[in-house]
């Protein structure tokens, strides 16, 4: 990169003529631009201590690109036209299209009017609130929950609900559990393992929530309701811990018909 | 097989070792919060930038910025369900708009318990007499249904590609919100149309509120609008639906996509 500070024909350098978006994310400032340290001295207080951060914030930022080995390449854009344009119209397209023929094909059902006096038989909302449904369904497991004197602490309805807030700030919470750069399932078995188990709790849950479909007991659904999903975690640990180690060994592998051991 | 993060700056240590008051310090933590995930930094420079009228310079696109496209493009489907859950969103909104010409919620016009109202006549009205009226329900009805099914998609394809990692904790948590407005989106329209099962799922919906302790039967009543169903929870799940949840999702999902757009999509490596 030292060659790029050479004047070029016009008088400028290679470095501003870059257009790329290059290293240099802005054209340098001239000489009547106030410089960073300059804008600093007009203000105090909470404005100071921001400039000062954002200078070690801009310091950063060009410590890690002088540190980087990326090399930059002419074009770096995929080109918004017409290839990703033609791209999201097809996909557009071929999902309104797959919509509006699933539509005409399977048009809902439209039931009786309601009837406040009457009970129906099987109540359900839509498939996606199965698994809501289904942890509302969990009063069986209400008794086993109590410790005192076999009373039960919370009201079969609270129970569900209490679910429902369990459910959704374990996922809420993921991202301040699980820290690190890692992306792949196979880098972290133990996550990836989590995710299916609550992926195959929401699917049991889904049952639970249409028990009268299942010809065994209730007892043996709510077993396998909480049995399955952990199940299904362990096999998805042990599959990711073995691909993992089979990729470590091909490393080992290659790294050693490169450099033998004496 | 993870990369290890060396060439970070400590700015923590930097705020440790000055003599800051408490107002100085939290702010200047949440500054530090802020701009780690969304490098403000470089827009409020861009702005200065323009104010003192020196230069101009687009920022770099996300596809720029990551060279994603050689990276990603066999996940290419995986990677547009959040785009896809838009779509059938915006299905959803106009054959919505055009239901919403004929439908009528009022639970007017039942002699009887178990008679038809005013809402379950006009939805008929529609199924019957309306042109193309038959097939706008089942689009409109066809569209939540993708549309949810996106978007659960859409979380476990983030999931497992560990894309709500650090600087994106927030848009995760907003995805979170999102999935429940979006759940309650399909609820409150499932409960319009004042069929037997609407009827009943709403009754389910004003049970688990009024089971809920302190806050149960203040939600009861904003959310049904009283402790059992008539008149006034249909006109409430009605102004939900059309009024009130379109534009908190729509403003949500605009944010979710913007955060999107600055901090880049989160391919994995």
């Amino acid at each position: 990169m030292t060659d790029d500070n050479e004047p070029m024909t016009d008088g400028g350098t290679d470095e501003e003529a870059r257009a790329d978006g290059g290293p240099p994310a802005t054209v340098p400032p001239d000489d009547e631009t106030p410089t960073w340290s300059e804008r600093k001295e007009h203000s105090q207080g909470l404005a100071q201590l921001t400039y000062q951060y954002f200078e070690r914030s801009r310091r950063e930022d060009e410590d890690l690109r002088a540190e980087s080995t990326y090399v930059e390449r002419d074009v770096l854009g995929f080109p918004a036209w017409p290839h990703e344009t033609i791209r999201n119209l097809a996909i557009t397209s071929f999902f309104v299209g797959m919509l509006i023929f699933i539509a005409a094909l399977m048009p809902p059902h439209f039931g009786h009017p309601a009837n406040p006096g009457s009970t129906p038989a099987i109540i359900l909302p839509d498939w996606y609130l199965y698994w809501s449904f289904g942890l509302l369904k969990l009063n069986p497991l209400n008794p086993e929950l109590a410790v005192l004197d076999g009373k039960i602490l919370l009201g079969n309805e609270f129970l569900g609900i209490i679910a429902h807030g369990i459910v959704f700030g374990a996922i809420a919470l993921v991202p301040f559990l699980n820290k690190g750069s890692a992306r792949r399932p196979v880098e972290e078995p133990f996550w990836a393992a989590v995710g299916m188990t609550g992926v195959v709790l929401s699917l049991t849950l889904a049952a639970l929530a249409i028990q009268n479909f299942f010809p065994f007991g209730l007892d043996l659904l709510i077993t396998l309701t909480f049995l399955l999903p952990v199940l299904c975690g362990i096999i998805t640990y042990a599959v990711l811990k073995t691909m993992r180690e089979g990729y470590m060994y091909d490393l080992n592998r290659r790294y050693y018909m490169l450099r033998p051991p004496k | 097989m993870s990369l290890k993060k060396t060439d970070e700056m400590d700015h923590n240590a930097w705020l440790k070792k000055q003599d800051l008051t408490a107002i100085e310090t939290a702010f200047l933590t949440t500054l530090i919060w802020v701009d780690k995930r969304l490098r403000i930094v470089d827009y409020l420079e861009l702005l200065e930038t323009m104010y003192y009228r020196a230069n101009l310079q687009m920022p770099k696109s996300h596809t720029e910025q990551y060279d994603l496209d050689n990276k990603f493009w066999y996940w290419y489907p995986l990677y547009s369900l959040g785009s896809l859950s838009i779509i059938a969103y915006l299905v959803a909104a106009v054959s919505g708009a055009m239901l919403g010409f004929y439908y009528s919620p009022s639970t007017a016009g039942a002699a009887a318990q178990g008679d038809p109202t005013a809402a379950y006549d006009s939805v008929v009205l529609i199924l019957k007499d309306v042109q193309f009226g038959f097939m706008l329900r089942s689009i409109h009805s066809w569209a939540a249904q993708f549309m949810v099914a996106a978007v659960f998609l859409h979380m476990l394809r983030v999931y497992f590609t560990g894309a709500y990692k650090e600087p994106r904790e927030v848009n995760w948590i907003l995805g979170v919100v999102l999935i429940g407005l979006t759940l309650f989106f399909g609820f409150s329209g499932y409960v319009l149309p004042w069929k037997q099962l609407s009827f009943w799922a709403a009754q389910i919906g004003v049970e688990m509120a009024l089971a809920t302790p302190i806050v149960g039967e203040w939600a009861a009543q904003l959310l049904f609008g009283g402790f059992t169903l008539g008149q006034a929870t249909l006109v409430r799940m009605y102004i939900l639906h059309v009024f009130v949840l379109p534009f908190v999702v729509t403003s949500l999902i605009a944010l979710h996509v913007g955060i999107v757009w600055v901090q880049g999509i989160a391919e994995p490596h």
